[in-house]
């Protein structure tokens, strides 16, 4: 991938723009569309981020030949991102996986799917409590159902964990403790009316480029719209924003104190609103781990408050006093709409529900909730995280439809809707993410109890923190067994002792669920190439291949097989059998068994067909009396949302009080668990570019995007560059104490850290800063910091230059 | 005037020889073209500080010094389509850009002279496609103005690349960066370089 030839250029180029024959195109916005008779054009969610972009495939000849934005949907209308309009070429980088490999005397060698399948099947026979599963926000929402009952229903475990721990865990346990229900009740279109939006540590402009257009976009319309970024480094949103706050790392929470301190001291609240929806709510110190906390009146929360004057969150923060004073003001004022928006600042935080909890509780204390322009939203990186992770629950203590495990009576609904056997799902959470892959790593006779580990659409040994003890230790253990289902080799092939192909984005049926509710749907398009199958079919298959052996997991309470589906003539369908798996819509009736789950917590989906008709519809989706289904916008609304009752304005209907009221939490600020001291006294920040996504296993196959950004590097100020004595372009090591690692650094590029800071983008698989990241977490979303750590940079003497 | 005379022999004998050997073959032959009247300069991309072009394929010695002295490879040998500049040392913008190091290697590595330190550095001039350039079109992209080795050469202004025309040295880094689906910049040659 280092070098692009001339002929590989040309023809991804001519890919990129369709064929031929270019047709007008008037649009102000997004590329002109190139086409030529016989190219087919059909509707798909782009693979990407979390924004949930749709684009036009065009199809020749079974081939992505074209992309193109898609002008009837909401989200994008027709614009893409720099990422978007490559996505055709994901499919078709030169080292696609087609065939099983497992690993025999140290190399991975072709076997059978028969073989391969066996293989796994074994593994679980070997001690079913011993098998876990590693899912992802990449997965579609049929692939989460499907692995969700296999393991929860169908192996009695709740070791299933997935990616999205490690990027939006702490945005779950922020709604649900102030919301007692999960994912935000904005929407997109809050950015089209709100008058400031407000970035908490989150660069928008590379992260959600289509959403942040959305926003920038206003301007060129000559619409007022102030951009406040809050951020420790600057970036490519700073460029946008009309005021800028710089804050030392971890020292947000007292910022979001701060606010609320002046909100109450000057008696800027709003009263009214704070009276009819706001409970308080503080950490029970007697029960420090419990999420729900234990109540508190206004006033202790006033006093608590006291302490975060401007001048001592001037103190912490390094933001000037009349800063805070200045964004107090803004959350006083009535007249205008305020949209919160933030990612994995927020997240990747060892204290990330607690600043969750604060933002949302600075828009409630401000009465700036549920009008539209005015909402705390949170975005997510991948584009399934909300429909297939927090939706259908595929972590270790969820079931669907936001259902606990621990809970009787969820346990009792998901029995119910899977026809399974009266106590089949285990009452005790599985393993979270971190220390799924620490028992993982660690031999068996010191209580590493995983011994397989099955690995579908991600990648994390990249994306896991402190790689060498979360990962890499695995190196060794003979008896531990990683399966990883991909579409590429990655750093977590590398260690895989079975490799399964899988079918990637249009190469299968599809169903993604984006940040702002959206369930979006596709068909596929083309086939994967040589032996590469759906990661859906990869489980079914398993769970038969168990069945067959007689396992009685796999069967449900009428001793049918786990999955089992039938034609519209009622005859039931082989779909194990790769041959019969597209005989009929698995997608389909793996939703139609999952949409049921989706009414105990009003997140109400429509029909498969709805989704298939529109491009992607926001939950709740409810029926109206002609028959059609109608998405809601605003939740909690009265105005949009129809479960709210009349009159009631806001109404939070899944409270945890039971009151119909939202908690304001009070958090306080918490030095971090690793700061830099005299031995690493820099901070590492680690996140992504826009060029890439993720571990840029598919964006890295694309030229363009190769080329535009061929390697990591290492942001640093250019006065802790010249006191190095190092240039842009010249090496140097950073070092934490889990890991080093050698790398080039860029002054003065993209993006701008304050002395004392260093970024480094985790995109390259040949330069992992995972090693050296920390894995401490949030307590209660068990979410990883991979935002704030302490490392020493070191020169590297080179000889000859180095770019 | 005595290199175009010794091109114009060169490229005579070599139109002999390519006739003789299609007749051994069976090809028949094509008609001989139009002789021209002048010779021209071919739109080839030097390396950086190189003299004027007839000075250059008279003096360039073919030694290949500059070509191992690039330290990123962006320095080739001109293939035959180049004619009379075949074998001279040149940068394909479809594969490489020069970077602009401030050592320049390639120009203390030149023995001839042909690359000389106290030439312009100009290349070319770097062009936008506003039809393709996806800031244009209203995605946030700024990879070209970030990755612009020449301070002030590409201006990124309203969040658009905008090259400035004297500054700009057509190294061509931009070109090769553009992430846009249909590369959006053009390196346009110079006419000639100044005498």
């Amino acid at each position: 991938m280092t070098t692009v030839d001339r002929r590989e250029f040309i023809k991804s180029a001519a890919m990129s723009a369709a064929v031929a024959a270019a047709a007008g195109s008037t649009r102000a916005f997004a590329l002109p569309v190139l086409t030529a008779p016989g190219v087919q054009w059909n509707k798909a969610p782009c693979r990407f981020c979390g924004t949930g972009c749709h684009v036009l495939v065009g199809v020749e000849d079974g081939r992505v030949v074209g992309i193109q934005g898609d002008l009837k949907a909401d989200v994008n209308k027709g614009l893409l991102c720099v990422k978007g309009y490559h996505v055709g070429q994901i499919l078709y980088g030169k080292d696609r996986l087609t065939t099983p490999l497992l690993r025999k005397d140290g190399r991975l060698v072709p076997i059978s799917w028969e073989e391969a399948i066996d293989t796994v099947a074994r593994r679980v026979l070997k001690d079913p409590k011993g098998f876990a599963m590693y899912g992802s926000g990449q997965w579609t929402i049929p692939e989460g159902c499907a692995g969700n009952k296999f393991m929860k229903g169908g192996l009695s475990s709740n070791h299933l964990d997935g990616n999205p721990r490690l990027c939006m865990s702490s945005a779950v346990t922020g709604f649900l403790s102030t919301y007692g229900v999960d994912e935000p009740a904005g929407v997109y279109d809050d950015l089209d009316q709100c008058d400031v939006a407000i970035m908490w540590g989150n660069n928008m402009a590379e992260m959600h480029p289509v959403v942040f257009s959305r926003i920038v976009d206003r301007r060129s319309r000559g619409e007022k719209v102030t951009i406040i970024d809050f951020g420790t480094r600057r970036t490519r949103t700073t460029d946008h924003a009309d005021e800028f706050l710089l804050f030392k790392p971890n020292s947000d929470l007292a910022i979001a104190n701060g606010i609320a301190h002046l909100l109450v001291q000057n008696n800027a609240y709003d009263k009214d609103f704070v009276a009819r929806h706001c409970n308080f709510r503080q950490l029970d110190p007697e029960k420090p781990d419990a999420m729900q906390g234990k109540p508190m009146t206004f006033d202790e929360y006033a006093a608590a408050l006291a302490e975060y004057t401007p001048e001592r969150v001037e103190q912490i923060s390094g933001v000037p006093a009349d800063k805070i004073r200045l964004l107090a003001a803004l959350f006083a004022r009535r007249d205008i709409r305020i949209t919160s928006l933030w990612c994995m600042g927020m997240n990747q935080h060892t204290r990330g529900t607690a600043i969750n909890c604060l933002v949302h509780g600075i828009h409630l204390l401000s009465g700036h909730f549920g009008k539209p322009g005015d909402a705390p939203t949170s975005l997510t990186g991948q584009p399934s995280a909300c429909g297939t992770v927090r939706e259908v629950g595929t972590l270790c203590h969820l079931l669907p439809g936001g259902r606990l495990v621990a809970n009787e009576d969820h346990r009792k609904h998901a029995e119910g809707f899977w026809n399974l056997p009266e106590g089949r799902i285990n009452p005790k959470p599985g393993y979270h993410t971190v220390l799924l892959f620490e028992k993982f790593c660690t031999p068996t006779d010191k209580g590493g109890d995983i011994h397989t580990l099955w690995v579908q659409v991600t990648n994390p040994g990249q994306s896991l923190p402190n790689l060498h003890k979360l990962f890499k230790a695995k190196k060794g253990l003979e008896d531990k067994f990683l399966i990883v289902s991909d579409v590429y080799p990655t750093a977590t092939t590398e260690l895989a002792d079975l490799v399964l192909p899988s079918a990637l984005w249009v190469e299968k049926n599809g169903m993604y669920g984006n940040s702002e509710r959206r369930t979006q749907q596709w068909f596929k398009m083309v086939d994967p190439p040589g032996q590469a199958r759906d990661d859906c079919w990869q489980t079914i298959a398993v769970a038969r291949r168990l069945f067959d052996l007689g396992f009685e997991g796999m069967k449900n309470k009428d001793a049918e097989f786990l999955f089992t589906f039938k034609d519209k003539g009622g005859k039931p369908v082989p779909v194990w059998d790769w041959n019969h798996y597209y005989d009929i819509n698995v997608d389909e009736a793996f939703f139609e068994e999952y949409r049921p789950f989706s009414k105990l917590k009003q997140k109400d989906l429509a029909p498969y067909a709805e989704y298939a008709r529109t491009r992607g519809l926001r939950w709740p989706v409810v029926q109206q009396p002609d028959g059609s289904w109608r998405e809601t916008r605003w939740r909690f609304s009265e105005f949009d949302d129809p479960y709210v009752k009349k009159g009631a304005g806001t109404q939070f209907y899944n409270s945890v009080t039971k009151d119909d009221k939202a908690l304001v939490w009070f958090r306080p600020w918490e030095p971090p668990p690793e700061g830099p001291d005299a031995d690493y006294p820099y901070w590492l920040c680690t996140g992504r570019v826009l060029e890439h996504w993720h571990t840029g296993s598919m964006t890295r196959r694309v030229p363009q995007l190769h080329r535009a950004m061929p390697a990591a590097y290492v942001e640093i100020s250019s006065t802790d560059a010249a006191r190095l004595g190092v240039r842009s372009g010249e090496r140097v090591a950073l070092v934490s104490r889990r890991g080093r690692l050698e790398l080039p650094c860029w002054i003065g590029g993209r993006g701008d850290c304050p002395e004392g800071t260093v970024f480094v983008p985790f995109f390259d698989e040949s330069l992992l800063i995972n090693e050296l990241t920390l894995d401490a977490h949030d307590p209660f979303s068990k979410q990883p910091d991979y935002k704030k750590c302490a490392v020493r940079v070191e020169r590297v003497v080179t000889t000859g230059a180095a770019r | 005037m005595s290199n175009d005379a010794d091109i114009s022999r060169r490229d005579f004998v070599r139109g002999r020889l390519l006739r003789t050997v299609r007749a051994m073959a069976g090809v028949p032959t094509p008609p001989p073209a139009p002789q021209r009247a002048a010779w021209v300069p071919l739109p080839i991309r030097r390396p950086p500080g190189a003299v004027p072009e007839a000075r250059f394929l008279a003096e360039c010695t073919r030694c290949n010094a500059c070509i191992q002295a690039c330290p990123v490879g962006a320095i080739t040998v001109a293939p035959m389509r180049f004619r009379h500049a075949a074998g001279t040392p040149m940068i394909d913008q479809a594969t490489a850009a020069c970077v602009m190091c401030p050592d320049t290697p390639c120009i203390s590595a030149c023995e001839p002279g042909v690359l000389r330190k106290d030439r312009p550095l100009k290349m070319g001039t770097a062009w936008v496609d506003r039809s393709n350039c996806l800031a244009h079109r209203g995605t946030l992209c700024t990879t070209c103005s970030e990755r612009c080795p020449v301070p002030g050469a590409l201006r990124v202004d309203g969040g658009k690349p905008a090259i400035q025309d004297a500054t700009c040295t057509g190294c061509g880094v931009c070109a090769q960066v553009c992430p846009a689906p249909i590369n959006a910049i053009a390196i346009l040659p110079l006419p000639d370089r100044p005498a």
